[in-house]
């Protein structure tokens, strides 16, 4: 089958998974979650394959490279790291209830991918700077730690929604009624926000080291402060203060929760935003 | 203690200070994002007036990621680091060097029933084979023998308590390494046509040019295109010649440098070299004249009239119209300057009314002449990024450290465990507790284990 289709399937599945999700949280009926985690499965597996396909599918065209090099095949890549860490942690801390508030964004990025103007979702060969094994690495440790910063934002949400719904119970209480009463507890979510935060903190970190060392062979400087570059230091430097303030200042729930908000939007802008950002890579005015 | 409280060394070791210092580095970033910074600032210094950009430039804001400014917070972060680490040695000393024994306080008190073990074995017996497994299980164990109790003690990760120091002088390193770098590295670039060598190389940022002990050849240079027009692979073959003889050869691509006396060259650019000609000719009333091969910088006469046109620019692809020259001719009529493309024809196409708009596009401005570029002969010349950094291995080394600092601090902890064997009414009884800085649920489940392997391990 063409990857495109396939693609398309992948967004229909993590759109129906959130449905799921958004099912188990309103009415609290366990059999919503387990179909939302299947689909989440499927839609994952669907999407491995189409992947697979299209890496493929550029090596049938002569010009065979890792689908990681532009913005479509980035997009695409998020969505599919989202989906992966956060069934990796739903299965680990047997949380149903926030993947109503994470699938969405694998759901709008995969959407974005396929109907953003200007978006380019054609196999294009790749310009000499971009022919190096350190790209691939670079790619995947770089969204991998926007994944779990995505989830930290989800939980983050996840606290206001809470909040706004009148949830009034202490931290380690689960809530027994209301609206919101099948979302997790204050404390649960200050944990995982916790656990998302530093997994992405180091996988940003290692995202920046391998840039750094892919910019050194490429053009002979491991740090040449370029939007990119800055806008990712940034961002790190944003969850170092959050981590921080939590480790010595003691901060807990709602500030750690707006945190996750402000570094999300920080992690957009690294991702998105710099594109409208002056300036140009020095090795272009060499 | 009040009067300690401001000190040098508290207001230093303190992490609200921390905090600020990485809002400000943050804050000072996004503005050097958003203001266009060194030769991008030309374009937007030129709009404002003389004054304005003086007192800009002065104040670094078109240079902000080598300003003072930043340098004092990146100094003053650094300080914080090491004053932070220096006080929290003492602290990190007594977790380390805890006592195994006595047992902490309440430990045994708040023990659950199911952390329990009643056999019916004999104690001494118990007591080997506990003490081979615990061995087996954590390497080193201690024990204590008190009033017919044994305890014995175990304990993992003991070290991860240096993971925070490790991640915050891993810092230190960085910045010391990027400090060697601009202290004693320097970042050049060369131009080279094929054939051509040099010797010196001209410094980024205007700071002038640089002898390199040797010199550098390009013996080839190479440049092969996708069939959409990008680029697919550029390469230079380079020699490198000391003393009159050729030292090293070979050649280097994107993303494949070459280094030679620990100089390390890149293949960064290419652009078409001056030595690239054009291949023109033109029409007098119609009537072909000529056909002439013109690099930049030529000047030649037009026949028929005493006009001299200049070469101004020889350029490949002139605003993605394709190959274009810029001639510029003086005559008694005065002076004219335009543009002659090869796709005159196909950009007619696009756009007719482009020799109406733009009468710098128009070849046959200059009448009764008319320009016609039928092609290039062309010749690329190499851009070579020419670098040395003495600070790479520091950073590299910084970088390294971070990453296991960080690991350490998010996934190991210090997990200390008791196992106490007695004798209650007749039966040889096991308990175990265990405690841990952070992570709390992992010791849980260690625990859980080691119940369970113990079971099974004096059955
Ligand atoms: C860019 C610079 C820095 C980075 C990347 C950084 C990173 C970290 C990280 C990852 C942790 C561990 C947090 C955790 O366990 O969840 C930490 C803890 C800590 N940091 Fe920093 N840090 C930086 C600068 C500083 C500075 C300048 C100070 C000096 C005051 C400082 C003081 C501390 C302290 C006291 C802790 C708590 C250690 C503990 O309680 O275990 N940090 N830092």
């Amino acid at each position: 089958m063409k990857y495109s289709i396939l693609f398309g399937w992948a967004t229909f599945i993590y759109f129906a998974s959130f449905v799921f999700y958004l099912f188990r949280t309103i009415v609290g009926k366990d059999i919503w979650g387990r179909l939302a985690t299947i689909a989440a499965w499927i839609g994952l597996a669907v999407q491995t394959a189409a992947l697979l396909l299209r890496w493929k599918a550029s090596y049938d065209l002569g010009i065979g490279h890792v689908p990681l090099s532009n913005l479509y095949e980035s997009m695409v890549f998020f969505a599919w790291a989202i989906v992966f860490l956060y069934l990796l942690l739903e299965w680990r801390n047997a949380q149903k209830t926030i993947g109503t508030f994470v699938m969405p964004v694998a759901f709008l990025a995969m959407a974005y991918a396929s109907i953003a103007p200007g978006m380019n979702a054609q196999i294009q060969p790749l310009i000499p700077a971009l022919q190096s094994n350190w790209l691939t690495t670079h790619v995947v440790s770089c969204f991998l730690g926007y994944a779990g910063f995505t989830i930290a934002f989800g939980c983050g949400l996840i606290f206001f929604v809470k909040k706004i719904g009148g949830d009034k119970t202490s931290a380690t209480e689960e809530a027994t009624g209301g609206w919101t009463k099948h979302l997790p507890s204050f404390d649960n979510l200050d944990r995982l926000i916790y656990q998302s935060t530093a997994l992405g903190f180091v996988l940003l970190t290692l995202g920046i080291m391998t840039g750094s060392i892919w910019a050194h062979y490429a053009w002979g400087s491991y740090w040449s402060w370029d939007p990119k570059e800055t806008w990712s230091l940034i961002t790190w430097l944003i969850y170092a203060i959050m981590l921080h303030a939590r480790f010595v200042r003691g901060w807990r729930g709602q500030r750690m929760a707006l945190m996750t908000i402000i570094g999300f939007a920080s992690v957009l802008f690294t991702y998105l935003g710099v594109n409208y950002l002056p300036g140009l890579h020095s090795y272009l005015n060499g | 203690m009040s009067s300690q409280k401001y000190s040098f060394r508290s207001f230093f070791s303190s992490v609200r200070l921390t905090i600020a210092l990485l809002i400000l580095i943050a804050l000072m970033s996004v503005a050097g994002t958003f203001i266009p910074q060194q030769e991008s600032a030309h374009e937007f210094m030129s709009r404002l007036t003389p004054q304005v950009a003086d007192l800009l430039v002065w104040l670094q804001v078109f240079d902000i990621f080598h300003s003072y400014l930043f340098r004092v917070l990146m100094g003053l972060l650094s300080l914080n680091i090491l004053v932070c680490s220096f006080n929290r040695i003492a602290v990190t000393r007594k977790l380390i060097n805890a006592p195994a024994f006595p047992l902490p306080q309440g430990l045994l008190e708040k023990m659950e029933p199911d952390r329990i073990i009643l056999a019916d074995i004999s104690q001494s017996d118990a007591r080997l084979k506990l003490e081979a497994f615990l061995k087996k299980r954590f390497g080193k164990i201690r024990t204590e023998e008190k009033a017919g109790t044994a305890y014995f003690f175990g304990e993992r990760h003991r070290f991860s308590y240096l993971g925070v120091y490790l991640v915050h002088l891993s810092i230190l390193v960085i910045i010391l390494g990027a400090l060697v770098g601009s202290f004693f590295g320097f970042e050049g670039y060369l131009n080279l046509d094929e054939g051509q060598s040099a010797q010196t190389v001209e410094l980024r940022g205007g700071k002038g040019s640089k002898p390199l002990g040797f010199a550098v050849r390009c013996d080839r240079f190479l440049v092969e295109f996708y069939e959409n027009g990008a680029p697919k692979t550029y390469r230079s073959d380079l020699s490198f010649i000391q003393d009159g003889r050729i030292a090293k050869q070979g050649a280097i691509l994107v993303n494949h440098p070459m280094s030679f006396e620990k100089i390390r060259f890149y293949q960064a650019s290419y652009g078409l070299s001056s030595q690239s000609r054009a291949l023109l000719s033109y029409t007098r009333n119609g009537v072909k004249e000529k056909n002439i091969a013109v690099s930049p910088g030529a000047v030649f006469e037009l026949a028929q009239s005493k006009d001299t046109a200049m070469v101004l620019r020889v350029e490949e692809d002139m605003m993605g119209m394709g190959p274009a020259v810029k001639l510029s001719i003086a005559s008694p009529r005065g002076n004219v300057q335009f543009w002659v493309f090869e796709k005159l024809e196909e950009i007619k196409k696009m756009n007719p009314q482009l020799l109406e708009q733009m009468p710098l596009f128009n070849p046959g401005i200059f009448e009764p002449y008319v320009f016609n570029l039928n092609g290039m002969e062309e010749k690329y010349r190499t851009g070579i990024q020419v670098v040395s950094d003495p600070g790479l291995p520091i950073v590299i080394t910084g970088g390294f450290l971070l990453l296991a600092g960080l690991l350490i601090v998010f996934w190991l902890s210090n997990r200390r465990f008791w196992i106490i064997l007695d004798q209650v009414k007749g039966k040889t009884r096991i308990r175990i507790a265990g405690k841990s800085n952070g992570k709390q649920w992992a010791t849980e489940r260690e625990i859980d284990l080691l119940l369970f392997n113990i079971r099974k391990e004096i059955k």
